[in-house]
């Protein structure tokens, strides 16, 4: 017997288009957005970012005062030490979302034996979380912790968590069931089909999806820091209310360095284990 | 002593209501036997050969392996069982990422410490019979190469390995020479077959390819819509038999 195709609303590809037109110039004419006011202003964005680009020797001898003429001022009060703990605050984020992560993604994995309504409880929990900006939990355990590494670090771990949960499960839910099968039938118990049939599965999505929440765990780390959780961030933001220009471009040139660093490096990490 | 280590008998599965896969099947296989189990995709031979290891429980039916009912058996007692039958797959279902050593040390997995499995810890002497496996099989020297490295005959060697390493009396294939090419198939056959002659290894071999069933399998059982419908010498697998077993 022929099977009926299900039958669709004639318009529904014209309406769905149409709606996303009207969603689209809605929204640039909410915004007020022209291409005339941009060029008007490429031309103010130009002159700030040309006071972050030294240009002179002058502009040369200060940067070089600044990273190593002063003692008071040298190269590791001025970048290393905010850098360093732009990058401790990511990893303890990372770290501390990562651990609780990895066996509470069995919970939410699609594919889990879990009883089904706490896996759909805390998945929704997940999608609430997740919907939350990092600088939100900043926010609210500021109340009880203060200003500080320390709460960075705690308000990336949350972020850090729901995320990876997500991508962990994920993963669990990509598992090829064969392999699995394979060391079930070879007699394997379920801590050896998870090690031997599971784990060299999903590992390398394990690995990339951490480094990735690391990737933006930095720059959340940088952006927390510019509202008083330290590192560089804070080095930055005190900079720019100083109108110190030539130190901005200094700081974010040394960011820019970081971020490619991590990138490649956690490339090169990933290649091994692909 | 009865010599059947496998025996079944009013064997019925189904995965929903009312939709029987296998009926009323009634089957024995005695040590040294290759059988070859023919019939269309979807006549229940995988479930068939999942019931006899315990990866499936059947809804009603005796699988008696080794003189005890499986579907009786508790999980743990079911592990026990599944370490003794090696199973070799279509996909040959070996973990890409693992070297062909790794691989074939799963075939211990049932015999070794969990702590120290989940380690990749293994013994010398499961070690040492891990490679004398792979050297039986034709791969010496390929113990630390990845499987995902190897050609298809080759990982279907390693499946074959692994089930060496088990110590396996009883081996189920699964289509296990489906994605192999006709000289590959042969070998892996032939590997088989003397599995069967040197061990006593019982073998029961799902197969779509008759002319291959007829040579290597002394015995054919066929299946269709989940009943036995065939059992008996290869030499008497007749076109009309095939037909009624197949369309």
């Amino acid at each position: 017997m022929n099977k009926k195709r299900p039958r669709r609303f004639p318009f529904t590809g014209i309406l769905s288009l149409l709606l996303t037109a009207g969603l689209i110039v809605w929204s640039f004419s909410s915004i007020g957005f022209e291409l005339g006011n941009l060029q008007r202003d490429l031309g103010k964005g130009g002159h700030f970012v040309g006071q972050m680009i030294p240009k002179s020797v002058v502009d040369f001898v200060w940067i070089w005062h600044y990273l190593f003429g002063d003692p008071k001022q040298h190269l590791a009060s001025a970048i290393l030490t905010p850098l360093l703990e732009t990058i401790q605050m990511a990893v303890v984020g990372t770290v501390l979302g990562a651990i609780p992560a990895f066996p509470l993604s069995f919970i939410a994995a699609r594919t889990s034996s879990f009883f089904r309504p706490i896996s759909v409880a805390f998945k929704t929990v997940l999608n609430i979380g997740r919907a939350v900006p990092v600088f939100v939990y900043a926010m609210i355990i500021v109340c009880w912790m203060g200003l500080g590494k320390e709460t960075g670090a705690v308000a990336i771990g949350i972020g850090s968590f729901v995320m990876l949960c997500k991508l962990y499960a994920e993963a669990l839910e990509s598992v090829s069931p064969g392999p699995v099968e394979a060391v079930k039938a070879a007699g394997g118990n379920g801590a050896q089909v998870f090690v031997f049939g599971m784990l060299p599965q999903v590992f390398p999505n394990y690995l990339s999806s951490t480094l990735y929440a690391f990737e933006l765990n930095l720059q959340a780390s940088f952006i927390l820091g510019m509202v008083g959780a330290g590192g560089i961030g804070f080095k930055l933001q005190t900079a720019l209310n100083y109108y110190n220009l030539l130190e901005v471009g200094v700081l974010v040139f040394v960011l820019i360095l970081l971020v490619n660093l991590v990138d490649y490096l956690s490339y090169r990490v990933r290649l091994v284990f692909s | 002593m009865d010599s059947k280590i496998l025996q079944i008998s009013d064997l019925t599965h189904q995965y929903r209501k009312g939709t029987p896969v296998l009926q009323g099947l009634n089957l024995s296989a005695e040590a040294g036997e290759i059988i070859g189990l023919i019939g269309l995709s979807g006549a229940g031979k995988s479930t068939l050969l999942r019931c006899i290891n315990g990866l499936v429980t059947p809804t009603g039916g005796r699988v008696e392996v080794f003189g005890e009912n499986v579907p009786d058996l508790s999980e743990e007692r079911r592990r026990l069982v599944r370490r003794r039958i090696g199973m070799i797959f279509q996909e040959f279902n070996l973990v890409d990422r693992l070297s062909v050593l790794k691989n074939v040390l799963v075939g211990r997995l049932g015999y070794s410490g969990t702590l120290s499995s989940c380690l990749h810890h293994f013994s010398k002497a499961d070690v040492g019979l891990a490679m004398d496996c792979i050297a039986q099989v034709g791969l010496d020297d390929y113990e630390d190469v990845l499987v995902r490295n190897l050609s298809g005959g080759q990982k279907q060697r390693v499946a074959i390995a692994r089930t060496m390493a088990q110590g396996a009396e009883i081996i189920l294939g699964d289509e296990a020479t489906a994605n192999l090419d006709v000289r590959t198939t042969d070998s892996v056959m032939e590997l088989l077959q003397g599995l069967a002659q040197k061990n006593k290894t019982m073998l029961l071999l799902s197969m779509h390819n008759l002319e291959v069933a007829r040579r290597y399998c002394p015995r054919i059982i066929g299946l269709k819509n989940g009943i036995l419908t065939f059992d008996a010498p290869s030499a008497s697998l007749s076109d009309d038999a095939v037909t009624e077993i197949l369309v």
